[in-house]
């Protein structure tokens, strides 16, 4: 408890910003929302100008863009981009810091196994996106009971932003089995940053190719809002990929760590 | 009992060297030495010892428990001070002690609250400071503290002294024997002699990652070795002492002769004697001279 103590502790203060920054990129663009849907047919006739390939990048669905689920959907493409940055930061840097700043000796010096110092850092990182979604989704749900003018189910609307979270956990798990597998990360956001946007562009390369495999690779695809609008749920096949995959990472995470070698700071 | 015993204990990192077949026998309450120029294999030791890394073969108990499948219940008792330290820089002085201490289930905070008061007024350290602020003598002194704080039934030094001016080097010294006459058992690795000579009781000589002789530092210095400077007369050669066996390390520059010599002094004094010398000093050779002669002889 006292690991995860001193991470929260050290993790607040970036957990704050991106938290607060997420929550009004939210406020701002559902508050657009009333200016589109003032003039439907305008706005219809606008995107049907678009390029069909620009609007399937950009996750426009005629159907469903007028409606408050189909919007937050849409901006759903641009905010998870950033919580996976964010979930990718906290999960190769809370456990790569330690070897960075040297401060392993210390740490694996101390009467507690590996084990429980992963499960300490990795319980932190996973409060913080917690913390994250919680306010996020609350946010965004307010702002939309206020800006809809139709009624809508909240629980629909949390479901879809929920993806959040789950896109959130994918790269929290990714982060840190990389962290155990490079010997030495200088930079975190070296690391973090080229790997969320390779999966970000296979994921808009994919939407303008119309390749429905590519789903299956990368998690920004995991989760279809339109299915989700549509069925209340998520797709199980993707759903159930998730869950492996953050499982194996998760798992790899520990059995490396428990046999790596601490070699002298120099 | 043995605190820590290793048995054939090795480690090597691919092509670089490590430690080959170390077999060492620390007892309890002993002060014991660990020598070795820089890169001999002396923090591979220890971390192999603290399971920092794992060893390739061998194994190595403390407590009468195996390192690796024991380590957190070891390290409930051993108090660890690395020769460079490293810490959160954004903490506090005072918070990170506390954050050490919080490890140690056995101790009440109060206990280790009370032990860094202690420390921190002996060392004379501000413990509302940030760790980022302090100097690298003041990081040291946190990192006494945190090898100290929860009274540890071992403690293990790595190299611990560079960086403490002599003042508080001296401090610290005491303070390891105080914990020593407490009970405390202490691996004290170095590569400068005199430190060693000066606490430790037993020395092991490190080389090329094989211990190459563990022997009690009393009797390193004291009968075995003496160190003979002659001026003579006249010039002797080389040849006269290098034909009596126990002679090593001998020079001759001009009329000067210095060696070291190791056993029957009779031998030597009857060989002396026979030399027409104008001048004669015998010294208990430091062991500095005697390590390096060990140094010497191996390769």
């Amino acid at each position: 408890m006292n690991i995860w103590r001193h991470e929260l502790r050290s993790l607040s203060k970036s957990t704050l910003i991106w938290t607060v920054a997420l929550s009004l990129g939210v406020i701002v663009f559902l508050s657009m929302f009333p200016a589109f849907t003032k003039d439907i047919e305008t706005s219809q006739k606008l995107l049907n100008n678009f390029p069909p390939a620009l609007r399937s990048a950009l996750g426009i669905s005629l159907k469903s863009f007028f409606t408050i689920y189909g919007f937050f959907a849409y901006l759903f493409t641009f905010i998870t981009l950033a919580g996976a940055i964010q979930a990718m930061n906290l999960g190769v840097g809370t456990i790569s810091k330690e070897i960075s700043g040297k401060t392993i000796d210390f740490l694996l010096t101390k009467p507690i196994s590996r084990a429980k110092v992963i499960s300490a850092k990795l319980l932190a990182t996973l409060s913080c996106l917690v913390f994250t979604n919680i306010i996020f989704s609350l946010t965004a749900l307010i702002c939309a009971k206020i800006v809809s003018t139709e009624s809508f189910s909240s629980l629909t609307f949390l479901l879809v932003s929920a993806t959040f979270f789950l896109v959130q956990l994918f790269f929290l798990a990714l982060g840190s089995v990389f962290t155990v597998i490079i010997s030495k990360i200088k930079s975190v956001i070296a690391v973090s940053l080229p790997t969320v946007f390779a999966f970000f562009v296979v994921s808009e390369l994919g939407a303008i190719l119309g390749n429905e495999n590519v789903r299956y690779i990368t998690p920004f695809k995991f989760f279809d809002p339109i299915y989700t609008i549509n069925h209340n749920a998520y797709e199980l096949r993707f759903l159930l990929i998730e869950i492996v995959f953050v499982l194996i990472c998760i798992l790899l995470t520990y059995v490396i760590y428990e046999k790596k070698d601490i070699r002298a700071a120099a | 009992m043995n605190i820590i015993e290793t048995k054939n204990l090795t480690k090597s990192y691919g092509k670089s060297r490590g430690i080959i077949d170390v077999n060492l026998d620390i007892e309890e309450g002993e002060i014991f030495g660990f020598i070795g120029p820089n890169g001999a294999g002396k923090s591979t030791f220890i971390r192999t010892l603290l399971t920092l890394i794992y060893p390739t073969s061998g194994s190595a108990t403390i407590f009468g428990k195996d390192v690796v499948t024991s380590g957190p219940e070891i390290k409930e008792e051993i108090g660890y001070l690395p020769s460079e330290v490293f810490y959160y820089d954004d903490m506090k002085v005072i918070d990170l002690l506390r954050y050490s201490g919080s490890f140690y289930k056995q101790k009440s905070s109060n206990d280790i609250e009370k032990r860094i008061k202690e420390l921190a007024d002996l060392l004379d350290l501000d413990l509302k400071k940030q760790i980022d602020d302090l100097s690298y003598g003041n990081k040291k002194k946190v990192g006494i503290i945190q090898g100290l704080l929860h009274e540890p039934k071992l403690i293990i030094l790595d190299e611990p002294t560079g960086g403490l001016d002599p003042l508080i080097q001296q401090k610290f010294f005491n303070l390891l024997r105080e914990e020593n006459k407490r009970g405390a058992t202490i691996l004290f690795s170095s590569h400068i002699l005199s430190e060693v000579q000066k606490l430790c009781q037993r020395v092991a000589i490190i080389k090329e990652g094989k211990i190459i002789k563990v022997e009690k530092v009393s009797s390193l210095v004291d009968n075995n070795y003496k160190r003979f400077k002659l001026e003579t007369v006249s010039g002797v050669t080389k040849q006269y002492f290098a034909d009596l066996s126990g002679v090593s390390d001998l020079k001759i520059s001009g009329n000067s002769i210095s060696f070291l010599y190791r056993g029957r002094i009779n031998d030597v004094t009857k060989k002396i004697a026979e030399l027409d010398l104008s001048n004669m000093l015998v010294e208990e050779p430091d062991l500095e001279e005697i390590f390096l002669h060990y140094y010497q002889k191996e390769k």
